[in-house]
Order: C-alpha cells, then sequence, then structure tokens
C-alpha cells in the first residue's frame, strides 16, 4: 500500500481547500498586523512553488502531479479558486499551474556563496492566489466537491498513488459536521490506498506552532481537536521522510499542524532519489 | 566491449558496460553515466559510474562530467573530491545563458547532485582502489564461473543500506554541503577468476538483497550471464518484476585479461 510509483505516466494528485471565509480576516496566531488570509495564501503560494520546482527538470516541467485548487467562502459557494487563465479549472497537470501564475514578483534572498558567506540573489516568485475573506464556511461541502475529484481521479487511476486532500483552514466550518465529509472521502481511494485529508489549521489564537502530532491532546481548542480527528495518518515513507526533513514525526503521526508552514508537505511523496543534502 | 586500452600490446583488462533508461523514459532522459579510459600507462585502467540525482536539474550532465574528470585524471583517493572546483565551473558554464522558465532557473540555481564510484586499476600488481560518495556500488566478486560469490561490496555493504535520500556530490560549493567527510574509499586486488562490477543503486541493490536471500545473483550478470544489451534488458525486466524501484540501471563489468598476464609475463 502507498507504494504505487509516482511518475508522468502515473501522476499523483493533490487537491487543496481553501477556506476563504470572513473569519480568515481575523488576526493569525495572536499577530496585530497579519490575517489569517494573508497567511493562507502564503502558505499555498509556497506549496505550489515548491512542487513546480519539484518537478523542473533541465529547461522543461514534468507532470509528476495533477492540481485542484477548490476555494470556499466567498458569497458561501464551493468553486475552483483559480484565477487568471485557469479560471473555473479544477484538476490541471503542474505545467499549466506553474506556466499561469497571476504573477511574478522578482524577490531577494541571501543565498551561501560557498566560501562561508552570504550573497544576494533575485529569485523569481509567482503568485497564484491573493488573500480572500468573505462569507460563511462550507467546508462539508467543500469535502463533498473534493470527494467528488477524488472519485474521477481514481476511477481513471485504479492503480495510482491515491489523492491527498490539504485543507486550510481556520476550522469554524458552518455548513455541519466535516469530519463525515472527511471520513467519506478517505472510504475512496485506489489499488494502493485510501485518500489521505491533511489539515493545515491556522488560529487566531498565540501559541506555538505544532506538527505532524500523534495525538490530538494538548490541541489548543476544539477546532483544532475535530480538523486533527479528520486528518490521516501519515504513511511510514511520508513519517520517514519528515523526520529526514527535520519535522517532528513519529509513529502514529497525523497529517495535521497548527499555526505553522509546513512547506515541507509537498516532499512526503517519492518520486525519485532526492539528495541528504539538497535543501 | 571496450578494450581498455592500449593500441600497441593487448589491454590488460576488458571492460563492459550495460545501461538501460528508467522504465518509461526516453533514452534522452538516463540521467548515469560511465566512463572507461586506459591511462598514461598500458598497465592501468580508470572506471567511473555516476547516478544522477532524480530530483535535480541538469544531473546527467553533472554525473558525465564527473565520470569523464574522474576517468581523465589520476586521483585515486579522496583527493578526486579536492578538485570538485573546476568540475563545477564546467557545469556552470555549460547551463548558463540558457532562458529557463522561473521553475527551471529555481531548480537550476539549487544544483545538481549525483552519487558516484570510480576506481583504478593495476595490472602489474593487481590492485584496485575505488573513492564513492553515494550509492553507486563497486562489487568484487570471486570464483569460477558456477561458483561466484562476492568478495567485497564498496560503499554500501547489504541491500537495507539503500534508501531514497543518500548524500550525493552537488554541483554547487555550499558551506553546509561538503562532500569530503562522506567520501568513501576502498582497496582490493582482483584474483584470477576475479570479476569487478560497478552498479548504479537500484542494480546494486537488487543484486546485494538476491545474494543475501541465497539466490543467484553474480552468474546471471557474469561473462556467461550478460552478453548483449538484450540480456541485460532481461536481468532488468526480471530486477524490475522483483519489485525494484523503477530506475537507470548501469552495469560495468571489468575482468582481467589472461592473455596479458601471459604475454607481460
Amino acid at each position: 500500500m502507498y507504494s504505487a510509483e509516482i511518475s508522468r505516466k502515473n501522476p499523483g494528485c493533490f487537491i487543496f481547500l481553501l477556506d476563504q471565509s470572513a473569519s480568515m480576516e481575523d488576526p493569525f496566531g495572536g499577530s496585530s498586523d497579519r490575517r489569517k488570509a494573508d497567511e493562507l495564501a502564503t502558505i499555498i503560494n509556497k506549496l505550489l512553488h515548491n512542487l513546480s520546482i519539484r518537478c523542473a527538470k533541465g529547461d522543461s516541467i514534468y507532470d509528476y502531479f495533477h492540481v485542484a485548487v477548490i476555494g470556499y467562502g466567498q458569497d458561501s459557494v464551493v468553486k475552483s479558486a483559480f484565477d487568471g487563465a485557469m479560471t473555473g479549472k479544477d484538476l490541471v497537470p503542474i505545467s499549466e499551474l506553474a506556466n499561469n501564475p497571476l504573477r511574478i514578483e522578482d524577490r531577494v534572498k541571501k543565498a551561501d556563496d560557498g566560501n562561508g558567506g552570504l550573497v544576494e540573489q533575485t529569485v523569481k516568485f509567482p503568485l497564484w492566489f491573493e488573500a480572500k475573506h468573505a462569507g460563511g464556511t462550507p467546508m462539508s461541502s467543500a469535502f463533498k466537491m473534493g470527494a467528488d475529484i477524488v472519485q474521477r481521479w481514481v476511477a481513471e487511476h485504479p492503480k495510482g498513488f491515491p489523492p491527498i486532500v490539504i485543507n486550510i483552514t481556520d476550522g469554524e466550518s458552518t455548513d455541519g459536521d466535516p469530519v463525515q465529509e472527511a471520513k467519506a472521502l478517505c472510504s475512496l481511494g485506489s489499488d494502493d490506498g485510501a485518500a489521505l485529508v491533511f489539515n493545515i489549521h491556522l488560529s487566531s489564537a498565540a501559541g506555538n506552532p505544532i506538527e505532524l502530532p500523534a495525538s490530538g491532546d494538548g490541541l489548543p481548542d476544539k477546532f483544532a481537536k475535530q480538523l486533527f480527528d479528520m486528518s490521516s495518518n501519515l504513511t511510514p515513507f511520508m513519517i520517514s521522510r519528515a523526520q529526514e526533513l527535520g519535522m517532528p514525526a513519529d509513529e502514529g503521526a497525523r497529517g495535521f499542524v497548527f499555526n505553522a508552514q509546513p512547506v515541507q508537505v509537498i516532499q512526503f511523496l517519492d518520486i525519485g532519489t532526492r539528495p541528504a543534502n539538497l535543501r | 566491449m571496450i578494450d581498455a586500452l592500449n593500441p600497441v600490446t593487448p589491454a590488460p583488462f576488458s571492460v563492459e558496460a550495460f545501461s538501460c533508461q528508467k522504465a518509461g523514459n526516453a533514452r534522452t532522459e538516463y540521467e548515469d553515466a560511465w566512463a572507461i579510459r586506459g591511462s598514461d600507462s598500458p598497465t592501468r585502467c580508470r572506471v567511473a559510474v555516476a547516478d544522477g540525482a532524480t530530483e535535480s536539474s541538469f544531473s546527467a550532465l553533472w554525473a558525465a562530467l564527473l565520470v569523464e574528470s574522474f576517468v581523465r585524471g589520476r586521483s585515486s583517493g579522496p583527493d578526486f573530491f579536492e578538485g570538485l572546483d573546476s568540475i563545477r565551473r564546467l557545469w556552470k558554464r555549460k547551463i548558463r545563458g540558457r532562458p529557463l522558465p522561473w521553475y527551471a532557473a529555481e531548480k537550476a540555481r539549487r544544483g545538481a547532485y549525483a552519487a558516484f564510484v570510480g576506481a583504478s586499476l593495476n595490472a602489474v600488481n593487481r590492485g584496485w582502489r575505488a573513492v564513492a560518495i553515494g550509492d553507486c556500488c563497486l562489487l568484487h566478486v570471486t570464483g569460477l564461473p558456477e561458483q561466484m560469490e562476492l568478495a567485497h561490496s564498496f560503499p554500501l555493504t547489504r541491500s537495507e543500506e539503500f534508501g531514497s535520500s543518500p548524500f550525493l556530490v552537488g554541483s554547487l560549493k555550499k558551506g553546509d554541503d561538503d562532500p569530503r567527510p562522506h567520501v568513501r574509499v576502498s582497496e582490493g586486488v582482483l584474483g584470477p577468476n576475479d570479476v569487478l562490477f560497478f552498479a548504479s543503486d537500484a542494480l546494486a541493490a537488487w543484486l546485494l538483497r538476491r545474494a543475501e536471500k541465497g539466490e543467484p545473483a553474480w552468474q546471471a550478470i557474469g561473462p556467461m550471464g550478460i552478453r548483449t544489451q538484450e540480456d541485460f534488458e532481461t536481468v532488468v525486466a526480471q530486477a524490475r518484476e522483483d519489485g525494484t524501484r523503477n530506475d537507470d540501471m548501469t552495469l560495468l563489468r571489468l575482468t582481467r585479461r589472461a592473455s596479458w598476464e601471459r604475454g607481460a609475463g
């Protein structure tokens, strides 16, 4: 289980669910100037940035993954969150996504100069999503739409690695209990295993980030506990990869983080030899 | 078959190379590299195999530059990795100036990575010396064809040591990425019926796993087992059927020529 090869012939599938509801306008993590919607936009842009780079090969990009991004909240509806050239599309190959950001910013980054010092480099940073916050939080409906995409995907890729659904939210669902919908989604899958659900919880509460816990004990509020309950166990490969990447994942760890930017999640699937010293 | 290599006297070693790209990939996407060269002495030979990492860009180029630099040089120990700067400059020069989309430019900025094993051999004293980083392996097999057994495996010795995230040698010099602590060196002597195999990781792991289980491993890749590229592809197919991960596979097989010994004697 969870051992199907991911390649251009047998691609993987990521489905992101973005909470774009009014409550996402509230401050993030006790901050006075940063909203949860800002944090969400940063996380999804970073995840897609890293995923695109991961699939880049030479002067091209390999379609190792197909990606859907579903937004929920704006006018209390659930729909594809893509703007620009991809408006209205659900699943797109990573090459289409990488080639169609809303805009590309130049950012200055400090990099190792190889001689013990740092040198400033200008790097391209694409943005696909802006901060959005309006309407209710139809999270259960978002999971239903995610399940529809999962069902379609596994019908087309019955032997492939099962889809991974990553929900980014403050947890306050307004259309019923999302746990049942998440469980229903996880009842779908391919010959290689059930679909996996991960949750990234962005809270207004201050507190230390929590990454990949194996237990819901000690989580700060009922929303965190609910999202933990909705989250799948990591596979053994994912646990070992998370440990290699410096994340605190023990046996039983679940795909849940609280007030953290888990951009390493994108590395949890194996697409070939990854140098241990690649930062 | 490539004789290594002297046009006047018979070559002391015979080296054969076989390779196969990942299933589903085009041949141009093969990211391993190998090189063989007789040196400035008719009694010596140099061999190298490298495996460019899937998760880095322009890694086939980096792997090719590493093996070529090794066989054209004189280093046979860790000092090979002291001279990486010039190979790195060459890699940079070859990709500089290409118009790349943002993701390709960013990936290239992170550098290419490869596993490497290289060996130099001396026909007079039959000695070999090898240097390695990562999980490309030298497998020293001894015994008559029907009784071949593993004498030494380097740098990894057991199939469970192979993983998907080895430390590899990078095409960019970084402060926290010094390959020198990760360099391994080994030496041996080639007996009369001995064979040295050089294999990239997936193939080496499969061979070691078979040997650990007491299943025939070395005969299948020995001179009687693989004679042609088609024979090699049959072995690769068997390895993949056995659950070996889909990867580029490369095998170099080096033997001593008895005729050279008689001539030299």
